[in-house]
């Protein structure tokens, strides 16, 4: 049950910070392919370093013990990226 | 508090900083939750739910969706649930809510009002973009940020793939409006 709940806390506050942050719109998605507009770079990018910096100091602290990473499957993760960016651009998801 | 108020009513927020506020609750999730943030998975798991009710064999014998992604109500999809009013209230408060057919000017600007356009760019984007994320393992979220942070090759591959089609993508449809 606290599990849910925290699951609907955390979806909140990701669906509250893309919004704010412009990434609900199309124009916003599609624009960063066009390098008119690098919010999605800028929010993406911020958040891997914020990211990577917690997760790692946790895991330094003893905080964090299981890390699950996920596995690299090189022509999965190249040619599923390469589709998904088709997908990205035409919808503007 | 005021203050406080002002800023939950602002309409935009840095990118900069709600990325910072994505890579915390990132933390957070794998800390206190042992999940990965992700979006795309949610929608299988509930495509999945909805494939074993029309035709339970076809499910029973995949192996994506017996091995990779099992059908159900699973704690990713309470997240999308989570993030569906998360963006409601965000929208809400900023009172920029409203019921649009083709909501975006630029959109409309290069491709016309037609809703039929749009709703079914969206569509179809929607599933080639769900397809690829099946291949990689993951989407924005599930993949280059879940797996990023955690340093893993497979986020920064599928971030590289994902930005050449997406700018190839994005110059063919604008073509000299690129």
């Amino acid at each position: 049950m606290l599990d849910y709940l925290l699951a609907l806390i955390f979806g909140f506050c990701f669906g509250w910070l893309l919004q704010k942050a412009g990434l609900t719109k199309y124009s916003k998605i599609v624009n960063v392919f066009r390098f008119t507009d690098l919010a999605v770079l800028k929010f993406m990018m911020s958040a891997l370093v914020v990211g990577m910096i917690g997760l790692y100091g946790l895991q330094a602290l003893g905080v964090i013990t299981l890390m699950k990473i996920t596995p690299t499957y090189v022509v999965g993760n190249l040619v599923g990226g390469l589709i998904f960016g088709v997908g990205m651009a035409l919808a503007g998801f | 508090m005021n203050a406080i108020i002002r800023a939950l009513r602002k309409e935009e927020w840095s990118p900069i900083w709600s990325g910072a506020g994505l890579g915390i609750v990132a933390v957070l999730i794998v800390a206190l939750s042992h999940q990965a943030i992700g979006a795309s998975g949610s929608f299988e798991n509930i495509g999945g739910l909805i494939l074993k009710a029309i035709a339970p064999d076809l499910v029973e014998k995949n192996l994506y969706f017996k091995f990779v992604m099992p059908p159900g109500i699973t704690w990713q999809v309470i997240l999308l649930v989570g993030a569906f009013f998360g963006a409601f209230a965000a929208s809400k408060l900023s009172g920029t809510f409203k019921l649009d057919p083709v909501p975006d000017p630029q959109w409309k600007r290069v491709f016309g009002p037609s809703r039929w356009k749009r709703w079914v760019a969206a569509f179809v984007g929607g599933i080639i973009l769900e397809y690829g994320a099946g291949i990689a393992g993951g989407c924005t979220s599930g993949l280059a940020i879940a797996g990023g942070i955690a340093l893993a090759p497979a986020a920064f591959i599928f971030i590289a793939g994902m930005f050449v089609s997406g700018i190839v993508t994005a110059m063919i449809l604008y073509g000299s409006k690129f």
